[in-house]
């Protein structure tokens, strides 16, 4: 087990950056479709959508970069940003499922033939918040505690 | 400590969530910049005009949207009648395959040449030019009022269908 553990985590590190790496890239180059992606879910006001598409992809591509970074506390700054990331778009797609709107998610596409959302991004995001939760653990160092000396 | 639980270094915690800030004021820094350095037509304003936008004033008024993938499921439906808003030199310079031509301004004079083909319960799908037109959300909303029931609008037109290589139909007839 210990030495698959870092083999996992090597894995899980790249799967996570570059899914995100990947998925800001169409965002960054078309913000205006991106920008119509995050309106078609109905959930921010207006005035505040143009910011997040302009924002949220660089936010994807640094947090992404920083899960690749030797310094272990900015993987685990990068995985907890995109675990938050993750849970959001989780809630925001499901969403949109109960409400029957028929439009793709706009994470890794901002074309209109992007296939509709449906409950697979949902199996995605929860195996990516696992993948991501585990390299935060890691980076943070996370481990049991040493036994009290003073225990009976 | 917390015998049996997870130990995190003394300050660990602070100390991340000002790595986690650094990280995001650098992608905000870096996003700003982004924007501002874009040729004009490409850049994003930072607030957009949303309650203009075609598919806000459809929600608004209650009228479903679809767009592309469900437009080209919606095309292999025998049941949708699919018509086209647009003015009949644009229906026949091309037009969606099968769609019928009913320009909004003529819609009264006309809807009686497809009175055959129409129920209240028929499923519609309207488009016009694209995501700048407003003649079919008109037209939906007079659908409606002479009581069709199932009317929804493809917002992306037949400038988003014709630019992801939709196959087109050209003259008067569908």
């Amino acid at each position: 087990m210990n030495r698959i553990r870092p083999v996992f985590l090597w894995l899980a590190r790249l799967a996570v950056a570059g899914l995100f790496l990947t998925a800001c890239v169409a965002k960054i180059r078309d913000p205006e479709s991106f920008a119509l992606a995050v309106y078609r879910y109905r959930i921010l006001p207006g005035s505040l959508v143009n910011i997040l598409a302009i924002l949220l992809p660089w936010i994807e591509l640094v947090s992404g970069a920083a899960v690749l970074a030797a310094r272990p506390r900015w993987r685990a700054a990068g995985a907890l940003i995109i675990m938050g990331m993750l849970a959001v778009f989780t809630a925001a797609i499901s969403l949109s499922l109960v409400r029957g709107i028929e439009a793709s998610c706009g994470c890794f596409s901002t074309r209109a033939d992007a296939a509709v959302s449906d409950g697979w991004n949902l199996v995605r995001n929860v195996a990516l918040i696992w993948l991501a939760a585990a390299v935060f653990l890691d980076g943070l160092r996370l481990r049991p505690s040493p036994p009290d000396p003073q225990a009976p | 400590m917390n015998p049996g639980g997870l130990a995190v270094r003394r300050g660990e915690i602070y100390r991340l969530l000002g790595d986690i800030s650094v990280l995001l004021a650098l992608a905000i820094v870096l996003g700003i910049f982004a924007n501002l350095t874009r040729p004009s037509s490409a850049r994003l304003p930072w607030v957009g005009d949303w309650k203009h936008h075609i598919e806000h004033r459809a929600f608004r008024a209650g009228v479903p949207v679809v767009f592309l993938p469900g437009v080209r499921v919606r095309l292999q439906d025998s049941a949708t009648v699919v018509l086209d808003a647009r003015e009949p030199e644009n229906y026949e310079a091309g037009h969606l395959p099968g769609a019928l031509s009913l320009p909004v301004g003529q819609a009264e004079e006309r809807l009686g040449d497809y009175a055959a083909l129409l129920t209240p319960q028929t499923p519609l799908l309207l488009y016009c030019d694209g995501a700048n037109c407003a003649d079919a959300l008109e037209l939906a909303l007079k659908l409606r009022e002479y009581g069709f029931e199932d009317v929804t609008l493809y917002p992306g037109g037949y400038a988003e269908w014709t630019e992801y290589g939709g196959r087109v139909a050209r003259g008067g007839e569908p």
